[in-house]
This record gives structure tokens, C-alpha cells and sequence, in this order.
């Protein structure tokens, strides 16, 4: 990927809206027509279309040849990936992929659910069988069971997960995208007086599920030149892994995927950790946040809550954090959420970020994390880094 | 064990499991009384949950043996607002545990209240009646 041969040229984003009552498909094509009119391209040169499995319309198996038709398009490929917050940082290497073996050449890669509208998803076994009756239905109780754990090994300072919640909020005041029942300032006080909801995570600690959309372009930067494209990005390393340590049935849950993933991307992208300048990571919670810095190497593990403590993660400070908001701050699209990170990101190294247009960056990492796997933590972990051009 | 469960807020409101095919020995098992776990030959280790092969080797040399139901906290979560259908109830303790075999589930601790369960305390297997089948939660192993 180093060689720059691949380039996102374009990028869009619905407002996050709670209940929008709004179909997938509608949302779907609102993104598809914001990167046609930001690139000014016609719909023709797209001939694939990457697609992230929501919950809005989960249970029908022809996502991509439907939403296609609805969209107008014609393809000579499509996949549906199906990573949970993974898929649309995972969807850009699998565009990226398809591009280089010659399948196709423009590649929407597009994410959409309506899960606070709809959610039609029905995983079943282990989960009916010995999660629902134990009352962990969602991923607050799974992320309560991990903070605990990790308070255990390393101590967790609520201090640090307070300066998360406000500096994310503060990004989320600066994006008019953002869900409107979150753009409300946030103290540190605020933090640690929300609600307990499954010790020791607050209400403030997780996502609002949301309803929304995102789309990023990716061609190869020859055909994105020949297009009279100027504005584009290059995504120059990434890692995946999925379901880390499954075969043992006592993992270090404090430990997991992005271990191997984000080392991996960096050494593709050939950098290191203190050469990264903005941190875009998937944020289902804030715990998530710093475990990845421990789990990706910005500091050793047990140190996260001191990295977060001496880095100033303002859009204008040392280590750009979620610009955007991030999905705490922002809301969660369902699982077209992790898409809210990567556009923030390219959105940031387009210059487009207005009053909160970090400085100066020249790359970024994003990272995903995809479904909660039985008693563990998250299954898949992504990591992406882009540069500008 | 002990006779009756004194502490456990979810009484009567878990949803009964659907067993598939790769898990009627469990619930079989759970209906009288008896903890039982896939057990690899190849591997000589145990798993949980049931699969279609072994994690160890991805072959299907595996059987279903009977374990001690005893085992430590490996970590815990209070949960003060649960999914339905768990509104509305008491604060519920949800743990995972280390098995002795070598296995971790997930389950609820009673007879514990809240404040006084702790990673790494001995805990033990216990019943519930969840429709047609009994469910495992773990209660402490004083």
C-alpha cells in the first residue's frame, strides 16, 4: 500500500439523527449523492460498490445487488462485509484489493444502517442460548466485565476517561453532523456523575445508537489523475485481525487484536507510532479508546490512562483525538458508525475540517472494532493509515 | 450446594435457551443437575461454548464429559439498567469464571450481594428453572 498507487478521492457524511424514521436505502443514497457532488463525477465511473452489513436490513442476503439497483448503478463488483465497526476501514483495503487485481476501478465504499429506527439483526445461538438469559444483552454489560478486569491488572483512573468524554464532546460542538441531543457541553463532572449502568460504566462511557450514513470514494490514484481529480488521499498501511487468541479458553481479555493489527499497518505504511498525527480510533466506549493506545504501542499496556493524562488530544493539540466527535460525542450509526471516524479523517486531510481543522496533518490512523465475541472483548480490529497526497 | 436460591433478582424472568444441535448434551445435562463440557481427545482440554470441532485442532474428536462446576471470578459487572427483559430490577451481578477444567463462562452470581463479590473469589455452579431446562449460575463456594 506504501506505494501510493491507491487514493480515496471523496468523501460524505448524513447528519446522525436519533430515530430518523428514515429507510437505509435512503440514507444510503443521500452519502452515494454527497461524494458524486463533492467530486463532481458521474455516477457511471462507479463500477464497485463495498457495502458494510447493517442491522436496519439485516436478514436480507442480496444487500449489494439491491441497494445497487436502488442507487442506479451498474457494477462489475460488489462485496458485503459484515465486521460490525470494522467493516468500512476493512471495506478500503478490500476496495483497495479489488482495484489492484483488476476487478473494477472506482469503488463506492458505502455504509449505512437505521438501527435506532430498525433493527432487524437475530445473531442467535451462544448468544440466546447463554448471554441473553444472563441479562448482558448489549455491549455495556460485556465493556463492564472488561473495565473490571482491567481496573484489577492495571487500575483504571476515571480522571482519564473524564478528559476522553469532554474533549470528544467539545470536537462534537464544533460538527454540525453531530447528533443534536449530544451537542450539548460536557463537564468532567458531568462524566462521573452519569448514571451507572453496568459498573463500572456510566451511560456517559457508551455510544447513543443513531441512525446514518457514510461514503468514501477509492479508485487508483492513475485513474483518479485521469478523472482531473486533485484532492485525495493515499491509504498506506493497514492490519486486520479477527477473533484474536480464539483457541485459547482463557485469554488476557485486556489484551486483543489490535496488537498485531496496528503494529502491522505501521510497518507497512513505514512509520511509527510517535510519527502518527491524528488518532481517529473506533470508540464504542471510552475504555475501548485506551486500550487501543496501549494495544497499538503509543504507550505500554497498563499505561493508557497516563498517555490520555499527558497528551493534549485537542484538535489543536499534540495528538488530534476524534475531531469529529467521535461516535461517543457524534452518535453511533448503527454499524455504519465506524465510517464516522475514517471520513473525519479524510475529511481533516482535505482541509475540509473548518473550525476544527487540525493543523498541518499529514497522515492519520483509524481504526475499527467489530462484534463482541462470548466472554472476550471484540473480535475484529482494523487499523488504517492515510496520507495526504 | 445449597437448597434454595436466596439472592438472584432475574428469578423467573430468564428467557429459556433454545438448544441447536451442537448443544443438546448441555441442556440435557442441565436438566439434571450436571455441568457438562466438550472435552477434546486430541488436545485433552476442554471448551466452552459448544462447538462444531475442536478450537485446538479444528477436528471433531471431541466428547462430552462432566466437570466439577467449581472455579474463581475472573471478572464482574453490576448491572444497574439491564436489557429487557431485565428493566427495572434490582442491580444483578454478572460474572465470568474460570472454570478449574479450564474453561470460561458467563453467568450470574447470587446468593452475593452486589458489594461483596470480588475477581479471583471460589464460586460454584447452581440451577435455575428456565422453561423446560435449567439454567447454570454461580453462586460463592464458602
Amino acid at each position: 500500500m506504501r506505494d501510493r498507487e491507491i487514493a480515496i478521492v471523496g468523501y460524505s457524511e448524513t447528519k446522525i439523527e436519533l430515530r430518523s424514521g428514515r429507510s437505509v436505502f435512503d440514507l444510503a443514497g443521500e452519502a452515494m449523492a454527497g461524494v458524486l457532488e463533492q467530486t463532481g463525477l458521474d455516477k457511471t465511473v462507479i463500477d464497485g460498490l463495498a457495502m458494510s452489513a447493517s442491522f436496519s436490513d439485516a436478514g436480507n442476503p442480496f444487500q449489494g445487488p439491491m441497494m445497487a439497483g436502488y442507487l442506479g448503478l451498474e457494477l462489475n463488483w460488489t462485496q458485503t462485509t459484515d465486521m460490525g465497526g470494522g467493516s468500512v476501514t476493512g471495506n478500503v483495503a478490500r476496495a483497495s484489493a479489488a482495484i489492484r487485481a483488476g476487478l473494477c476501478d472506482v469503488v463506492l465504499v458505502l455504509a449505512a444502517d437505521a438501527e435506532s429506527t430498525e433493527n432487524k439483526g437475530n445473531v442467535g445461538l451462544w448468544r440466546t442460548e447463554w448471554q441473553f438469559p444472563v441479562g448482558t444483552m448489549g455491549p455495556p454489560g460485556y465493556f463492564g466485565l472488561l473495565s473490571t478486569r482491567y481496573r484489577e491488572q492495571f487500575g483504571l483512573d476515571d480522571n482519564a476517561l473524564a478528559k476522553l468524554a469532554v474533549t470528544q464532546r467539545n470536537h462534537a460542538l464544533l460538527n454540525d453532523l453531530a447528533c443534536d441531543k449530544l451537542r450539548k457541553p460536557l463537564t468532567a463532572e458531568d462524566y462521573l456523575n452519569s448514571p451507572m449502568i453496568s459498573s463500572p460504566i456510566r451511560m456517559l462511557d457508551c455510544v447513543m445508537v443513531c441512525d446514518g450514513a457514510n461514503a468514501v470514494l477509492v479508485t487508483s490514484t492513475k485513474r483518479a489523475r485521469e478523472l482531473g481529480l486533485k484532492k485525495m488521499v493515499h491509504p498506506v498501511g493497514y492490519g486486520e485481525r479477527l477473533n484474536f487468541d480464539e483457541a485459547n479458553p482463557l485469554p488476557d481479555i485486556t489484551l486483543g487484536g489490535h496488537s498485531v493489527a496496528g503494529p502491522k499497518a505501521l510497518a507497512q505504511a513505514g512509520l511509527t507510532q510517535k510519527d502518527i498525527q491524528m488518532f481517529h480510533p473506533y470508540d464504542d466506549f471510552l475504555i475501548a479508546v485506551v486500550m487501543q493506545f496501549e494495544h497499538i504501542g503509543f504507550c505500554k499496556r497498563g499505561q493508557g490512562c497516563q498517555f490520555v493524562l499527558d497528551t493534549d488530544l485537542r484538535y489543536n493539540g499534540t495528538l488530534p483525538l476524534n475531531t469529529g466527535g467521535g461516535q461517543i460525542s457524534a452518535g453511533q450509526a448503527g454499524l455504519a458508525g465506524g465510517g464516522h471516524n475514517l471520513v473525519e479523517a479524510v475529511r481533516q486531510l482535505f482541509g475540509d475540517a473548518g473550525a476544527r481543522q487540525v493543523k498541518n496533518a499529514k497522515n492519520a490512523l483509524v481504526t475499527g472494532i467489530g462484534w463482541i465475541p462470548y466472554a472476550r472483548n471484540w473480535a475484529a480490529n482494523t487499523a488504517l493509515i492515510l496520507e495526504s497526497a | 450446594m445449597s437448597d434454595k436460591v436466596i439472592h438472584d433478582p432475574q428469578a423467573g424472568i430468564r428467557p429459556a435457551p433454545k438448544p441447536s444441535s451442537m448443544t443438546r448434551e448441555f441442556w440435557e445435562g442441565a436438566k439434571q443437575g450436571k455441568l457438562m463440557l466438550q472435552y477434546c481427545r486430541d488436545a485433552k482440554k476442554f471448551q466452552f461454548y459448544p462447538r462444531p470441532v475442536s478450537i485446538y485442532t479444528g477436528k471433531r474428536n471431541l466428547e462430552w464429559r462432566q466437570v466439577s462446576g467449581k472455579g474463581s471470578v475472573y471478572t464482574y459487572t453490576v448491572t444497574h439498567r439491564g436489557p429487557v427483559p431485565f428493566r427495572g430490577i434490582p442491580p444483578y451481578v454478572i460474572v465470568t469464571v474460570d472454570l478449574d477444567e479450564g474453561v470460561r463462562m458467563m453467568s450470574n452470581l447470587v446468593n452475593c450481594e452486589p458489594d461483596d463479590v470480588r475477581i479471583g473469589m471460589r464460586v460454584r455452579v447452581c440451577w435455575t428453572e428456565t422453561g423446560e431446562y435449567q439454567f447454570p449460575l454461580f453462586e460463592p463456594d464458602r
